[in-house]
């Protein structure tokens, strides 16, 4: 095996879990895949997949204006790779995009809708044509294979410049765009981090990113493939960067400055040590080391100059993508696995798409030897059963396929199970009621209030499962169902005040008009209180008191009125025995509410033999 | 008319009929609390929540109608927009799901239905269906106290202000909605300081969109402008080597 099938090994192993990721994020949904919430909506996806990605992918506009508008006729062998990376890098971001938008087939409405006030918008129509005139860039370099589509191929050449230069205007858009759209988060984006001129913060990084990562990918492609380094055009490419890097420090560190926020570099917050870290490895180190002609030249220096600068300019936009928001969101946001995955799915994606091109096609001065058929390889066998795997190339394809599917089986073997049920966002405890199991309600503060047992009603409702009957409309914590959601009508179960049976037999057969003065409209306002018939039920020692200003919960009060009364009754009338027994008041209970001590000993209604005592319903003339 | 509510934090007891009164109006489901909603308990079913305060203060928390909305600027398909009536609505048959919306609230209000396979914004939309027909919004009609109220948004402010300068050292002489962010529909007025609706407090009298409109003016300027300097220091590169050649032809 040589190094480029170790490489398109790992690039299929990482494509293959990222699809396993995939399928799981496009049947769930968003929340199951990703850590994302409503505090930030925003993710690894967007500050990695899609502006580090643009970002990443400038290396086309700027080749082909040190190319073709320059007329840097040395760099012609860097040219073709970097429109193809350019090209690969913008269906990268599309593709990384679908998995980010929550609609993803509603991709294209942009073409239909307009909001021309957005800058998401101007990005999206410029990476759309952008893409385009890429395609457009980079088709004569396939055609070339054949000669069947010779004349296309001239066609197209001849538009060449005309491309290069609507390449380079729709590129300046849509990376300082990019930038623009941090412009609306005045409130949440970082002061190092926002600034009026931060899409002229955005273009100037995206030149010197789209510089380093064409050397980058010089670089890693001549020692994948073994090939005669270019350091000399990278080294020419590092001084370019230079004047690129510097310009952006200082538009950078000039802003800040000129904002008077310069203290906040020094603040020693988490956020101060990363903006510090950021510059450091994205502009100030590559800045001294490419300063330095021997560092420059040096395949070493050129390898750490570029990569820093990369990474440290996909930190800057992953920063102001999402991470920069955190302390302000409110909410902890770490990329979970699955994010990191289908992000570096995408890379991996990309990078085999790029290999097979430079493979197959005319992109390098001279094609690299075919790796996979390399004669002089050893034979290949499969580990477990001893078979010859045929010639070198049909061994690296099993090879590849065999990565894959393992993959994409261990990316569902490792998926947590919530994540498959389609479980993903976490789901909130409840919490102790506060106060313990008895709670005063005194919802206007106007020190009138009512004794609320939480405990009782947990019991009662149904243990853990009836919380959602309370607390199912609100949020976590506690907050709760007002009480009348239950206690409101007169003919409920759980109503305070039993109409019907006050009017029926057992409950006195009061007629309308003791409690309803004729002519006026039934209203609760117009009836008469309770307390004027049943002065005489408050008991000596009950927790009710007419005046206490402190409502006693439901159940206290009817047990403390009625029970207290019912109990001494029986006593003294022996064939009254029933009136103490529970559903002389609990009329068939549904059978949730029933408590496991309370079955086998429950009368029916037709038990139910109560009488209220004559004599209270007498006392109109209360002395209250 | 431009729609408007005023809510009196004052009079606000913390039934929570307006979070009742908003989901039998908009017909949302049964909610599944999340960690988020510790902060505000607004959710993708949740448009409006009552935030408890020291002593006894409850705010309800909802969308605040931005007379130039944010929202409405950052969604590149126009799914957000606003209505005659000044209510800020969507349009989910637009919507791809970019949730730039989300982020450039300065008051966090759209919510996203994070479990769904197809997942929608959601927020208050200050029942524009009723409030065409002539009716009030489901909060503001299930109100018990008269804590929030619905109205023309000049009356309301005009009430505000009448409110604050009857009651001398009632309430903080400041009408929150009037100005900020370019003036919001939704207004408050409060004994106690309500910036924690925004977040980290941040608060200022421009609208949001003014602060990309001036780099989306610049598009078409950079757009023929970077053009035009390409296209002329090509065409001076190319003069200088054709120039030089024919010095060194001369030179043969």
């Amino acid at each position: 095996m040589n190094r480029v099938q170790n490489t398109k090994t790992v690039l299929w192993t990482i494509t293959g879990l990222a699809a396993a990721v995939g399928v799981t994020r496009f049947v769930f949904g968003l929340g199951v895949t990703t850590n994302l919430t409503d505090a930030t909506p925003w993710g690894l996806w967007i500050g990695f997949d899609v502006m580090a990605g643009v970002a990443l992918a400038g290396g086309g506009f700027v080749m082909t204006a040190i190319f073709y508008v320059f007329r840097r006729d040395r760099f012609h062998p860097l040219v073709k790779p970097a429109v193809l990376t350019a090209f690969l890098g913008y269906l990268a971001v599309i593709f990384g995009l679908l998995f980010d938008l929550g609609l993803p087939w509603n991709i294209w409405h942009m073409i239909i809708y307009w909001n021309p006030h957005s800058p998401l918008f101007e990005v999206g129509w410029c990476v759309m044509l952008y893409t385009a005139v890429l395609l457009l860039e980079f088709s004569p370099v396939p055609l070339e294979e054949t000669s069947r589509y010779a004349r296309v191929r001239s066609f197209l050449l001849k538009f060449r410049f005309p491309l290069v230069l609507l390449g380079i205007m729709l590129s300046t858009l849509h990376q300082s765009s990019l930038g623009s759209l941090a412009l609306l988060w005045p409130f949440k984006l970082h002061s190092l981090w926002y600034s009026a001129i931060i899409p002229v913060q955005f273009f100037i990084s995206a030149v010197a990113l789209g510089l380093m990562m064409v050397s980058l990918e010089s670089l890693v492609s001549h020692w994948l493939y073994r090939r005669k380094p270019e350091n000399d055009l990278v080294a020419g490419l590092a001084r370019g960067a230079v004047w690129v890097l510097a310009v952006y420090l200082v538009v950078k560190l000039g802003d800040i400055i000129a904002s008077g926020e310069f203290g906040l570099i020094l603040a020693g917050t988490w956020e101060s040590y990363l903006f510090i870290f950021e510059l450091l490895i994205s502009t100030i180190i590559p800045l001294v080391l490419f300063s330095i002609p021997g560092i420059r030249r040096s395949a070493g220096g050129q390898w750490t100059g570029s990569a820093m600068v990369v990474a440290g300019m996909v930190l800057n936009r992953i920063n102001v993508g999402g991470l920069m928001q955190v302390s302000v969101a409110g909410d902890v946001y770490l990329p979970s696995w699955m994010e990191i995955v289908i992000s570096m799915g995408v890379v991996s994606t990309a990078a085999l798409a790029f290999l097979f091109a430079v493979e197959k096609l005319h992109i390098w001065e001279e094609r690299p030897s075919h790796p996979e058929s390399d004669p002089v390889q050893a034979p290949q066998f499969d580990f477990s059963s001893r078979v010859w795997l045929g010639g070198p190339l049909v061994a690296a394809r099993t090879r590849y396929s065999v990565a894959f599917i393992l993959a994409f089986a261990v990316g569902f073997a490792f998926m947590p199970e919530a994540r498959i049920e389609g479980r993903g966002v976490e789901q909130v405890g409840a919490l102790k009621a506060r106060g313990g199991d008895t709670l005063y309600v005194d919802g206007n503060r106007d020190s009138y209030g009512a004794v609320f047992d939480h405990a009782r009603h947990v019991d009662s409702l149904g243990q853990e499962r009836s919380c959602a009957s309370c607390h199912h409309m609100n949020a976590p914590l506690d907050k709760h169902t007002g009480c009348w959601e239950c206690h409101r009508s007169m003919y409920t179960e759980s109503a305070a005040f039993d109409h019907d049976w006050h009017t029926s037999p057992g409950g006195g057969n009061i007629k309308c008009d003791l409690c309803r003065t004729p002519g006026l409209e039934r209203t609760k306002s117009s009836a008469r209180e309770c307390r004027d018939c049943h002065a005489d039920l408050t008991v000596e020692g009950a927790k009710v008191a007419v005046d206490a200003y402190v409502a006693p919960s439901y159940v206290d009060a009817m047990h403390d009125l009625c029970v207290r009364c019912h109990v001494e009754r029986a006593r003294q009338d022996s064939t009254r025995q029933a009136m103490a027994l529970c559903p002389a008041c609990h009329v068939a209970p549904p059978a949730e509410y029933i408590r496991p001590e309370m079955r086998g000993n429950l009368p029916t209604r037709d038990t139910r033999p109560v009488v209220m005592p004559a004599p209270s319903l007498k006392h109109e003339e209360s002395p209250r | 008319m431009s729609a408007a509510i005023l809510t009196d934090v004052t009079k606000c007891i913390g039934c929570l009929e307006c979070v009742a009164g908003c989901k039998n109006a908009n017909d949302l489901e049964l909610d599944t609390p999340r960690s988020w909603q510790k902060n505000d308990g607004l959710s993708a079913r949740n448009w409006t929540s009552i935030l408890r305060r020291a002593d006894h203060h409850y705010v309800r928390k909802q969308c605040r109608h931005c007379l130039e909305p944010a929202c409405a600027t950052a969604c590149p398909v126009g799914a957000l927009h606003q209505t005659d009536k000044g209510a800020v609505v969507y349009d989910s048959n637009k919507c791809l799901g970019c949730r730039y919306c989300m982020m450039a609230c300065p008051y966090g209000i759209p919510r996203y239905d994070w479990d769904e396979p197809v997942p929608y914004v959601r927020k208050c939309i200050l029942c524009y269906e009723k409030i065409k027909q002539g009716e009030q919004p489901g909060c503001t009609a299930a109100c018990p106290t008269g804590a929030t109220i619905f109205g023309d948004r000049d009356e309301l402010v005009a009430e505000a202000h009448r409110r604050i300068r009857e009651n001398p050292g009632k309430y903080v002489d400041h009408v929150w909605g009037e100005h900020e962010f370019g003036g919001t529909s939704v207004l408050y007025v409060s004994d106690i300081d309500l910036g924690f609706l925004s977040y980290a407090g941040y608060s200022e009298n421009r609208p949001l969109p003014e602060t990309t409109a001036l780099a989306m003016k610049a598009v078409p300027f950079a757009f023929v402008g970077m053009g035009g300097l390409m296209y002329g220091l090509n065409w001076i590169i190319k003069r200088r080597m054709e120039l030089s050649e024919h010095q060194d032809e001369g030179k043969d």
